[in-house]
Parts: C-alpha cells; sequence; structure tokens
C-alpha cells in the first residue's frame, strides 16, 4: 500500500477537508491541524454519534483541541520549534504579567490612606511605607523591562506587518481599540462624576459610585486582557532572530523576579498592617470584624500568587529549551 | 534503531506509559496487528484492552504518533484514512513490550516470595 505524509496531505485543499476545517465542532483545534485531520475526525464523529455529540464527546474536543493549540504554540510538549517553545515560554510570562498588574491596581486601591491608620510613631510607619516603595518601585522597573522587550520586537513586528501580516491579527486589535475607546468614555465620565462627589461618597458612602467603579475596573481588565491577547497572537506570528529571543528570556526572567519581589512586599505590608493596625483591614468593604483576612486582599494576594506562579512556569520553560534554542 | 522514550508522546514518561489504557501505547499495539482507520480502532481497542477512548484522545495521540514517525497514513480515497505502524513503531513497540515483559517478571517473582510464608511462620 502507498502511504502519503502530512506535508503530502496539506496540499490542495478539496471539498472534504474544508469541510473538516469549518466544522464548528472541531473549532478549538488549530486550523492547519484541522486541515491535515479534520476531515478524519469529523467522518469519525459522525460514524460514531451521528448528528448527536454527547456533552462528554463535546468537553473532550474542546479539551484536546486547546491541548493541541497548546502544543502547537510551543506552550507544552516538543512538537514545535525550540525557538516557538522559548517565545511561548516568554509569552506565558507577559501575560502573568498583565495579571499581575490587574492584582497590582486592586492592591493600591485596596491599601490608599493606609499610612493614617497606623500609629503615630514614626518607627510603625518605616516598614509597611518600605513595603510600599519596594513594591512600587520594582514595579516600575518591571514595566520599563516590559516597554524594553516590546521594543526589542519591533523591527521583526515591522517585517511582519510588511509581509501581509496584518489581516491575521486584525480582528484582535480591532477588538482591543474598541474596548480602550469605551473605557476611556468610561473613565472620563467617572472623573467628572468624582469631582461632584464629596471624600465620604467616593470613599464608599455612595453604593452607586461603588458599582460603578466595580465596572470600570472590570472594564480597566478586560481591556489590558485584550491588549495582552493582541500582543500574544502577535508575538506568536512574529519570527525573532535568536538574539533578541534571548534579550527576552533575560527580561522575562527579570520581571519574574520582580513579581517575587512584589508579592513578598505585599506579604510583608499585610503583616505589619495585621499587626499594627488592623482596623484598617477590617474597615474596608471586604473586610471581616476582627480578622485580618479581608476578602479583597485575599483575592488580590491570590492572583498575584498566580501569576507569578505562572512566570515562574514560563522562564521554567524558556531556561530548559534554551540548549536547543542555542543549537538551532 | 534506539528509540528515545520520548517517541511514545510528549507526556510519555515511564510511569506513564506502564498505564494499561495510554492511547499512544493502544494505538501501536492495535496497529501491530494491521493497518486501520479511526473507528476500527476504536472498535479494535475497546476489544482488546476493554478502553473506550474518545475522538479527541483518539486524533491527540494519532498526531503525536505520526509526529514521531511511529505510525504513517496509508493513501486513500475514503475519507476514513487508515493509519499503519512503521518499522520505528514497532521497535518502540517492542521496547516498550520487552520493558513490561521485565516488571511482569519481577511482579510475579516477588508475589511468590510473598504468598510463599517464611518456615516457621506456616
Amino acid at each position: 500500500m502507498r502511504t502519503t505524509g502530512p506535508t503530502e496531505n496539506n496540499e490542495g485543499i478539496n471539498k472534504g477537508v474544508k469541510e473538516g476545517v469549518s466544522d464548528p465542532r472541531l473549532r478549538w483545534y488549530p486550523l492547519s491541524w484541522r486541515a491535515r485531520y479534520g476531515e478524519e475526525l469529523k467522518t469519525l464523529l459522525d460514524d460514531e454519534y451521528g448528528g448527536h455529540l454527547p456533552t462528554l464527546v463535546r468537553l473532550s474536543l474542546v479539551r484536546s483541541g486547546l491541548r493541541q493549540r497548546a502544543r502547537q504554540s510551543g506552550l507544552t510538549g516538543d512538537a514545535a520549534p525550540a525557538t516557538d517553545r522559548a517565545r511561548a515560554g516568554a509569552l506565558v510570562v507577559l501575560a502573568a504579567w498583565s495579571a499581575f498588574v490587574i492584582a497590582g491596581a486592586s492592591f493600591a486601591k485596596f491599601s490608599e490612606h493606609f499610612d493614617e491608620a497606623l500609629p503615630h510613631r514614626t518607627s510603625a510607619h518605616r516598614v509597611p511605607d518600605l513595603a510600599i516603595t519596594v513594591l512600587q518601585t520594582v514595579a516600575g522597573v518591571a514595566g520599563i523591562f516590559v516597554v524594553a522587550g516590546a521594543l526589542l520586537a519591533v523591527p521583526a513586528f515591522a517585517r511582519f506587518l510588511r509581509a501581509g501580516g496584518w489581516a491575521s491579527v486584525r480582528g484582535h486589535f480591532l477588538r482591543a481599540v474598541a474596548c480602550t475607546g469605551i473605557t476611556a468614555a468610561a473613565t472620563g465620565l467617572l472623573v467628572v462624576w468624582a469631582h461632584h462627589l464629596g471624600p465620604h461618597q467616593s470613599g464608599g458612602g455612595l453604593h452607586w459610585y461603588g458599582a460603578i467603579f466595580l465596572i470600570w475596573a472590570a472594564l480597566i481588565a478586560i481591556t489590558l486582557t485584550l491588549w495582552t491577547a493582541v500582543a500574544v497572537v502577535t508575538a506568536s506570528r512574529v519570527k525573532l532572530p535568536i538574539a533578541v529571543l534571548a534579550a527576552e528570556a533575560a527580561l522575562t526572567a527579570a520581571v519574574a523576579v520582580a513579581m517575587v519581589i512584589m508579592l513578598g512586599a505585599t506579604a510583608v505590608w499585610w503583616g505589619v498592617m495585621a499587626k499594627d493596625a488592623p482596623t484598617f483591614l477590617m474597615a474596608s468593604p471586604g473586610g471581616a470584624p476582627g480578622s485580618p483576612w479581608d476578602i479583597w486582599l485575599v483575592s488580590t494576594v491570590i492572583l498575584m500568587a498566580v501569576a507569578m506562579g505562572t512566570a515562574a512556569a514560563g522562564v521554567v520553560r524558556e531556561v530548559r529549551v534554551w540548549k536547543q534554542v542555542r543549537a538551532a | 534503531m534506539q528509540i528515545r522514550r520520548s517517541d511514545l508522546g510528549d507526556r510519555a514518561t515511564s510511569a506513564h506509559r506502564r498505564r494499561s489504557n495510554d492511547p499512544p501505547i493502544l494505538i501501536l499495539v492495535s496497529l501491530a496487528g494491521g493497518p486501520k482507520q479511526g473507528q476500527a480502532l476504536l472498535k479494535d481497542i475497546a476489544e482488546f484492552a476493554g478502553v473506550k477512548l474518545g475522538p479527541g484522545a483518539l486524533y491527540g495521540a494519532i498526531t503525536r504518533l505520526e509526529e514521531h514517525g511511529l505510525i504513517e497514513p496509508l493513501e486513500s480515497d475514503d475519507r476514513r484514512r487508515p493509519y499503519q505502524i512503521t518499522a520505528p513503531g514497532s521497535q518502540a513497540l517492542a521496547d516498550y513490550v520487552a520493558q513490561m515483559r521485565e516488571l511482569v517478571e519481577v511482579g510475579q517473582a516477588r508475589l511468590k516470595v510473598v504468598r510463599t510464608p517464611p518456615a516457621g511462620l506456616a
């Protein structure tokens, strides 16, 4: 019997292949995978289940499709080229950084005016002030690293656009721009409204303002997430030279270390506040009487920790494949 | 030909491969009996191993095995494309079976020790 390889199969998209590519049941799989296996899997699903696909099988297809996407992008497994795997590790750190920024903004809002709750003696302010200073400084430095990483990719991005890559990222970009516009308008309206409110009303006294503020915060988080998606989708299509990839790996490792320091500083601040100014934690909207475990702060720190862990996983991925990248 | 352990799939650690429902192994065993297409593979695996693989798991494993050159598709006019095991695939399966045999022998030997109580305790 004659055999045929994967490359040969990708040539000439016939009717069956088109059906496999466009079958909504397989939409979780990457396009190139569907072009190769979609027709076969579609036929198998039709043969096994007819028109009705059980929920468990649907979930299994979602899981397998996402797993295939992760493998193909270099996020897991060893199927993708070493450079793609290293780049995927860097993008994991970028996504983790975005989540950390959201958590950081939440912490910044939570810790507003914490100084006023501390005892008046100078020594009581020293450690929490230092923790906040460390947190802000390291956040600034890490932000510079992230911007530097983006700037390093600009020449490759320009080449990508010249080669006609715009069409493949246009949808993501337009969604992010639209969301940014909505967020900017909401910010303007919120600022105007807040200008007419007293300190008590804007500090939680007016429930409507609190609710609108939460919606605005969610909009900020969604906007940041959409721009991160633009960066990830674009970067996964851009071919970065090895030297740039090495620089990106070093920068992402530094960003991951920065997250560890910031989480440590947050923990120190929390510990000192729980000891010296427990009323500050209990009096917040999410606070519990007699407990420093404020739900807002707990959620924020959990998000920070998850982001830090994710970033660490990304760095580990980069380090593991780096030998192969150099060999390539 | 020396077959790397990773040839059996990305998550093919020794412990993972020892699981009797490891899809890549089940597919290799099934194809060792002759070329088959997807539905025939599912049926055969259910018969000889009692494992009901899902379509997603089946094609995930087929993808990895084909990438590692352990199986290959056969040309077909039908949409149900059959696959056959390759020479490296046969070798990988033979290595795996040999490892399993060693494990079975050690297990059997130790079970005999356990089941035969030491003199004096009987």
